[in-house]
């Protein structure tokens, strides 16, 4: 039993509240990512999962066993960290067999579960190498393996593919969901890069501040944004967003921002005369289907896709993404239409998800 | 600009670059001499005979050499008294004091660097002193070791004695022992392992300390295991430092032993006959044979002062 409860954890650093009562359940086997910029309290809530620091009010329970007054060794617990905290003095075997030696296994169980994690991790020929001799990809898969080699029933992990290149990360981003899929262990990952946590995470939990934004799959989060905040931290290029008003027109409400005002569908939340933002992602910004008129201000092509910045008169140019196909150059003068379905209504003042 | 007036003046520019190349090579050896010609003076005088000490117009090396200075001070406790007999009508053997010396830079040196090293650890860890005292450390250093020197005899030959003798009814007297002058040695080298150890530990990533901590480890595990390998050259660096400050320390001694306890840089200064004055060949031979381990220790030292400070091993 793997399942771990984060009960109202709270903890402060001096008159700092870095973790600002979190509630939180994580399922057994489950791959969740913490995600959030620097400062939002997603590392330290991992530390205190791991028992490296402890709680200034709160439990943590783990199985069954709150585990505030447990040990960080004896709760069963895998950690990869950040520079990955290899022992620059050991070979890559003794970095793999660390965990067993602390336990005194006797040597020749150790020789053979080192063999059995680095040829999983397909680092059999470095183990007589050290760390400092190893790759970027090789260091973080002898991280892995010295992981594993204890069979955790949980695998922390603080932003493990940070220090790696953009190629490297997104091969290891694969070798991590196969791992876990392999393992069936309960991975708990934190890192800043929302493409990360999108693609390998089975749920993601949004921190900002010390405070949980948003809980829930990476669809349900790119596609329904609790606040204006994760609706920001989500998705290249970041959404779009208007400030405006609402008023009634004609027995529907009419959304009324800088040079621009449309009609928004039935049914939506807010009230007539209610200051809020509206976002829309690009891909619901329609160019060329519309009357809006705006003038292009910026190409950028991806390959598969291009971004077309343009200027509508509003404070800040919208961004769409278009077919390659569509050339279209920096100054050219173009119509546009938005997307009913993809539109994100927010409270003007507090952010909150209206519709 | 890779034309001929550019080439040129890159000419130019070589050969101004090669003389001052001589000059500063010619300047630097000139300053070399100057400061190397007393070792050179001890050694050479170190191998003269007792006629070539002092004559004008100096000897410049010894015309007649001799081991004569070293089998003097080297004697054994069976050849005293024919050599003594032979030049004056002192006990010259170094043996005694070689081993004092031995002992009492040693053992305080160990002792100085366990202490400190474990100190240093838990000032970089866990911020013991407060935020200032990694530059409060240094600070002690800073009162000149006369300024100590007499209090301290106070206290270890009038003080102690008469408060133990009153106290448990026995004198224990600090002065003139190995413990006294022990102690001693180690509360003045203590200050500078903790700051110089401390400069290598600061330098670990106490992830790595993390990793261990989670992976079962408890904390002399981790010091055992993880930080002493780490910082193993570092200490070696500093035993050498430390060992090399007791090994020519020469006030304290000086004020604090004599005659049960003697090390080499007290006896060098007590070496002198009242039938010849001052005894510059045995004196030259002692200077020498002291100055020996320093050498080599600090070549040692540069070597591992190489590795110590290379951590670039670590990923950072």
């Amino acid at each position: 039993m793997a399942r771990i409860l984060l009960k109202d954890l709270v903890k402060q650093f001096g008159r700092v509240t870095a973790v600002s009562g979190v509630n939180l359940e994580i399922h057994d086997g489950e791959f969740l990512i913490m995600v959030g910029p620097s400062g939002c309290g997603k590392t330290t809530t991992l530390n205190m999962i791991s028992g490296l620091e402890t709680p200034t009010s709160g439990e943590v329970v783990i199985g069954d066993q709150v585990v505030n007054e447990i040990e960080p060794g004896e709760r069963g617990l895998g950690m990869v960290f950040q520079d990955l905290a290899l022992f620059p003095h050991m070979t890559v075997f003794e970095n793999i067999a660390f965990g067993l030696r602390v336990k005194s296994v006797a040597d020749e169980e150790v020789r053979r579960r080192v063999l059995q994690a680095a040829n999983a991790m397909h680092i059999a020929p470095l183990l007589d190498k050290r760390p400092a001799q190893c790759s970027g990809g090789e260091a973080q898969r002898v991280a892995l393996a010295r992981t594993i080699i204890t069979n955790p029933a949980v695998f922390l992990m603080d932003e493990p593919l940070s220090s790696l290149d953009a190629k490297l990360r997104l091969d290891m981003r694969t070798e991590l969901k196969h791992l876990h899929e392999r393992l069936k262990a309960t991975f708990v990952y934190v890192t800043h890069d929302q493409a990360e946590a999108m693609t390998m995470a089975d749920r993601i939990v949004v921190m900002r501040g010390g405070f949980i934004q948003q809980v829930g799959g990476p669809l349900d989060i790119y596609r329904r944004p609790a606040n204006q905040f994760v609706a920001g931290f989500f998705g290249t290029p970041t959404m779009n967003f208007l400030q405006g008003k609402v008023e009634t027109d004609g027995g529907r409400l009419r959304f009324r921002a800088k040079s621009i005002d449309f009609l928004l569908p039935a049914g939506a939340g807010p009230g007539s005369g209610r200051e809020i933002t509206l976002g829309v992602r690009a891909e619901h910004v329609l160019v060329g289907k519309g009357a809006q008129p705006g003038r292009v201000t910026l190409t950028e092509p991806l390959g598969d896709e291009t971004l077309v910045f343009f200027d509508y008169g509003g404070d800040a140019p919208l961004v769409a993404k278009v077919s390659p196909e569509l050339h279209l150059s920096s100054g050219e003068a173009v119509t546009f239409g938005l997307d009913e379905a993809g539109y994100h209504l927010f409270d003007g003042a507090t952010g909150e998800r209206l519709n | 600009m890779r034309g001929a007036p550019g080439a040129r003046a890159q000419a130019s520019f070589a050969r101004r670059h090669h003389l001052f190349w001589w000059f500063r090579h010619a300047a630097l050896v000139a300053w070399s001499m100057f400061i190397m010609f007393p070792i050179y003076w001890m050694l050479a005088t170190s191998f003269k005979d007792a006629g070539e000490w002092v004559t004008w117009p100096p000897h410049w090396y010894p015309y007649q050499p001799t081991l004569y200075n070293y089998h003097q001070i080297f004697a054994f406790a069976t050849m005293e008294k024919e050599l003594s007999r032979q030049a004056t009508e002192q006990v010259f053997s170094i043996w005694g004091a070689m081993g004092d010396s031995m002992l009492i830079c040693t053992v305080s040196s160990l002792i100085s660097l366990l202490m400190g090293t474990f100190l240093a650890y838990s000032v970089s860890r866990f911020g013991v002193g407060g935020k200032n005292f990694r530059y409060l450390i240094l600070t002690i250093r800073m009162v000149p070791p006369i300024v100590i020197a007499i209090p301290i005899l106070m206290y270890y030959a009038i003080m102690i004695p008469y408060t133990t003798d009153a106290l448990f009814g026995t004198r224990i007297s600090l002065f003139d022992s190995y413990t006294g002058l022990g102690l001693l040695y180690t509360a003045t080298t203590l200050p500078f392992v903790i700051w110089m150890m401390l400069s290598f530990i600061d330098e670990i990533p106490y992830t790595l300390e993390h990793a261990a901590r989670m992976m079962g480890a408890g904390r002399v595990y981790t010091i055992r295991r993880v930080v002493v390998p780490l910082v193993a050259s570092g200490m070696v660096v500093t035993f050498l430092f430390i060992f090399i400050l007791n090994w020519s320390e020469f006030l304290l001694a000086l004020t604090l032993t004599h005659p049960n306890v003697t090390t080499l840089p007290v006896l060098l200064n007590k070496f002198q006959s009242a039938v010849e004055g001052r005894l510059y060949g045995p004196q030259a031979a002692i200077g020498t044979v002291i100055t020996i381990p320093v050498v080599v220790l600090g070549v040692v030292i540069q070597k591992h002062l190489i590795k110590g400070f290379s951590f670039g091993m670590i990923r950072k």
